[in-house]
């Protein structure tokens, strides 16, 4: 086989389990945004974050229905804590992410990016 | 109200179930933190006993339950890697679960599940009396077919029984009765369904069950989707809530891709991969 040809096979295998490791750790950014709370399932977002916290700016910061996840109204007592916990979620993923994110953009091999 | 998981395990001549529901239980309880108990028959609770691992059973497992093992004329392909063997598959009792559990609420597992996160915690309050996973999810991305969306071509969407979250009460008890009608009756919904019932399949009654109880419809609520790892792919290595994994390509048995799952739950379709496996993963627990 042409060397240029094998070198580049060699290359799309790392691509590919590149293009893998980034799916798995959307997919795992997405499971650390899943909150449940008073029955219903969020999934932690800029929409929400802003929404909520636009509630609380307006002075609503109890007994406020919230659309879940799967579009049934659900019924928050504390806003506020609600809010916070959110908050909490969001950035403590987001950080995560980012720095595994960037652990794999520099793996330039694929045993550094199964971590082997 | 109590929370806990359910196993089902019974073993054939060819794959160690219980085994399998130690490792399964191991992850699901240091990551979940719930209690959980097993299912099992007297031949799997003797085979525990002669290969060593009942004691530690006895010390994960909140409770082992015993009961008869259930008849089957049930087989299926089992692929091992680039194997593959017809196996016995004993799997008809999974609607007496409902009498069967413990727990006020329970989450259902099947034995080759590896709940490395704890992303299910946020479910246990979440309110519907039964979900299921609505999908699955295959790790390498592009090689999920038509049947692992459907139940068959023309007919209704596919549920995973991978995991089932639910509440012991009358709705509940309506629905697992309804499975144990349909898996009795396999013939006739797969008429009605049009799916082929050569092999009878939990997630094909549990999925006719949740359409007919949800009103002829979709749409409820759901747990998430079941990351998979297909059968002919292969456990590489296992680190802390990790697998390093070779999987296999569908279009050329010689092109695999290796990848790395991190503290995210996965279904583990090789069981054997598993079974290999086991002692690594009960010592890094």
């Amino acid at each position: 086989m042409d060397d240029r040809l094998q070198t580049a096979l060699d290359f799309s295998k790392y691509r590919q389990t590149l293009a893998i490791q980034r799916r798995l750790l959307k997919e795992k950014l997405q499971a650390k945004l899943t909150y449940g709370a008073a029955g219903g399932i969020f999934h932690i977002d800029h929409s929400l974050i802003s929404f909520v916290q636009l509630c609380i700016d307006q002075g609503r910061v109890s007994g406020i229905p919230l659309i879940d996840a799967n579009e049934n109204p659900v019924l928050i007592d504390d806003l506020v804590k609600f809010r916070d916990e959110i908050f909490d979620r969001y950035f403590s993923a987001s950080f995560e992410y980012m720095s595994e994110y960037e652990k794999i953009k520099k793996s330039r091999t694929v045993e550094k990016l199964v971590d082997l | 109200m109590k929370n806990g998981i359910l196993i089902f395990a019974h073993n054939s001549r060819d794959i160690d179930y219980a085994l399998m529901s130690l490792v399964s239980a191991k992850f699901a309880k240091t990551n979940l933190q719930v209690p959980v108990s097993l299912v099992v028959d007297k031949s799997t609770v003797e085979w525990m006993q002669t290969s060593n691992i009942y004691d530690l059973s006895q010390e994960i497992f909140d409770k082992i339950i015993e009961i008869e093992k259930p008849v089957t004329q049930n087989i299926r392909v089992l692929n091992d890697g680039y194997t593959s063997k017809t196996v016995p598959f004993i799997n008809s009792n999974r609607a007496s679960v409902w009498d069967l559990t413990p727990y006020d609420r329970t989450l259902l597992i099947d034995s080759d599940f590896l709940i490395m996160s704890n992303r299910l915690n946020e479910y246990w309050d979440v309110n519907s009396n039964v979900m299921l996973s609505p999908a699955m999810q295959d790790v390498r991305g592009d090689r999920k077919g038509i049947l692992d969306s459907w139940v068959s071509e023309t007919g209704i969407p596919l549920y995973w029984a991978t995991t089932v979250m639910f509440t012991k009460n009358n709705e509940s008890k309506i629905f697992f009765d309804l499975v144990d009608v349909i898996r009795t009756n396999y013939n006739y919904f797969a008429d009605l369904f049009r799916f082929n019932p050569k092999q009878y399949r939990n997630d094909i009654a549990f999925s006719i069950a949740k359409h007919m109880l949800n009103g002829f419809d979709t749409g409820a609520e759901n747990l998430p989707p079941i990351l998979t790892l297909l059968d002919k792919d292969l456990i590489h290595s296992v680190g802390k809530n990790q697998l390093r994994v070779y999987l296999n390509d569908n279009m050329s048995e010689d092109q695999v891709v290796i990848a790395s799952i991190k503290d995210l739950d996965v279904h583990v379709m090789n069981k054997q991969s598993i079974i290999r496996n086991a002692k690594e993963f009960l010592e890094i627990l």
